[in-house]
């Protein structure tokens, strides 16, 4: 079965694709915390923001439509949480000054731009690199190595996991002739439970072969991470950007 | 001179639980022979092939070139014994070719510069030069059968165990795994359900049926005792009767 939906478009050939992973890593973290930081009346900040975003967008070559469906994806969330606030003043009828005033729009506003920043550079920052080289990267950074390992094995069980979905789905179809209706959820839980089972049968099998190779709780590398010229002039880039823009505007 | 022994167990039990998988199973198998090891389905066939390199313990004494399999000889035992698991997909889970391959080497204490060596050494006798930065699960099932296959003989072991290798391949694959286990400088063990493949390749067989041996012998002895295959639930006669039907 073929996969690409994950790491579609991560091997690229573009500036950001060739950028060291960590320094992606920190720098859009750190892009994160500084526009999350921003206060909330400055709406002009985030029109800057927003447009070395776009430029980032545009410097990785990622087509446009992919980019904004992956962003789409979280925005059942994110709108929520924005819509939330307004309507509980409505609903609560009371605010501090006792109506509805722009304040709160403004806030909403904030919330929403605000989110929907982190995720463009969460987005970003997977679809510009293979998740293996990103993981590389965590470690090397010295996060804990559990969690690198977790991540590394999840991915690795999100093909499994889907196979056995598609497997199941396959059964339960050429079994139910027309659509069924009746005692829906009920299969879907025993499909899901089995999917499960499965699956997780499957990572016992993964973890024993494993050993069988010679695995003691280390993964151990093959590949190093390289530091380049390019990751000290994007640092730079990015720090002037971000820095001009949170500190003048 | 005296046979070398790669592998011998001796009076191996082990249950799953309180179900017995084995049950008193001894075998003696010589160094540089191939050895098939057939019977049923449930037969305890996996399981047996998961002691040979300390994945599971039984009670009894496996020894692997001489040396008992204990948690102290694991490491040794582990580079001496390799296993094919029956399912690529199993055995293949870093995210492209030559980081798979390179796993068991690099595990063994090996520098990343010692294990590309053998990557390149070892995708080339799978053929499979070109592949080293593919992504395994975009590979087809016969590519992933080879690259499992190469993250296992990586790391040159004495003994390679082959978990039902015959299984979801189509004929021509199966010709060329043959020729693949015939051509490797090693102790194999064939383990599967399906007969003809393992008589065609191994020097001896034993059948497993119920967690014992019942039987130990070549495969031109074997097969004169259709009685005894029937029982097992392993006689072939009936494909032989439509190849005979079909003048295959
Ligand atoms: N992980 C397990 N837990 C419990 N029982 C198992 C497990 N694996 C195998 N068994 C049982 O042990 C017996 C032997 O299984 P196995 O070695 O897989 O047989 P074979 O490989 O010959 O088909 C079977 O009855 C099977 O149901
Ligand atoms: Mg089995």
């Amino acid at each position: 079965m073929k996969h690409d939906y994950l790491d579609k478009y991560s091997s690229l050939d573009s500036v950001l694709h060739n950028l060291d992973p960590r320094t992606k890593i920190v720098c859009f973290f750190s892009a994160v915390i500084v526009i999350v930081s921003e206060p909330r009346e400055e709406t002009t900040a985030f029109l800057f923001y927003y447009l070395i975003l776009i430029a980032l967008l545009l410097a990785s070559h990622i087509p446009v439509p992919f980019f904004l469906k992956r962003c789409l994806i979280a925005s059942p969330f994110i709108l929520m949480a924005a819509l939330m606030l307004p309507v509980s003043f409505l609903l609560g009828g009371k605010s501090a000054s006792g109506n509805l005033n722009i304040g709160v729009f403004v806030f909403s506003l904030s919330i929403l731009l605000k989110a929907y920043a982190a995720i463009i550079l969460l987005v970003l920052l997977t679809s510009t690199d293979r998740f293996h080289r990103l993981l590389k990267g965590m470690r090397r950074m010295h996060l804990p190595n559990i969690l690198t390992m977790m991540s590394a094995l999840m991915y690795r069980y999100i093909f499994i996991i889907n196979d056995e979905r598609l497997k199941t789905n396959r059964a339960r179809d050429s079994r139910s002739p027309g659509r069924f209706q009746s005692g829906r959820i009920k299969v879907y839980g025993n499909q899901t439970a089995k999917i499960f089972l499965r699956s997780w049968k499957r990572a016992q099998t993964v973890y024993q072969s494993m050993l069988s190779r010679g695995f003691k709780g280390d993964f151990p590398e093959f590949f190093r991470l390289q530091f380049k010229l390019s990751d000290g002039v994007f640092a730079v880039i990015m720090i002037v950007c971000f820095g001009v823009v949170r500190v003048f505007i | 001179m005296p046979d070398s022994f790669a592998v011998e167990v001796k009076n191996l039990s082990f249950a799953y639980g309180k179900d017995p998988a084995l049950k008193n199973v001894s075998l003696k198998i010589r160094s540089g022979e191939r050895f098939g090891i057939i019977g049923p389905s449930g037969a305890g066939k996996s399981t047996l092939l998961l002691h040979l390199n300390g994945i599971l313990s039984g009670d009894g004494e496996v020894k692997i070139d001489g040396l008992p399999v204990t948690k102290k000889s694991l490491p040794e035992i582990r580079r001496k014994v390799g296993l094919v698991f029956q399912n690529p997909d199993d055995q293949l889970f870093n995210p492209t070719v030559e980081e798979d391959v390179a796993f068991g080497p690099l595990n063994l204490g090996l520098s990343r510069k010692e294990a590309g060596t053998r990557v390149r050494e070892t995708l080339k006798q799978m053929n499979l030069e070109g592949f080293e930065a593919k992504a395994s699960h975009h590979l087809s099932y016969g590519e992933q059968k080879r690259v499992a296959l190469a993250t296992v003989l990586a790391m040159q072991p004495e003994v390679v165990a082959f978990d039902e290798p015959f299984s979801n391949l189509d004929p021509a694959m199966v010709k060329h795994l043959i020729e693949i286990i015939e051509s490797l400088d090693a102790t194999v063990i064939l383990v599967s359900q399906q007969i003809l493949p393992v008589m065609a390749s191994c020097h001896r067989l034993a059948i497993l049926k119920d967690g014992q041996v019942i039987r130990v012998g070549t495969p031109a002895e074997l097969a004169a005792d259709r009685g005894l295959l029937k029982e097992c639930g392993l006689d072939v006669g009936f494909f032989c009767s439509i190849c005979k039907k079909l003048d295959l």
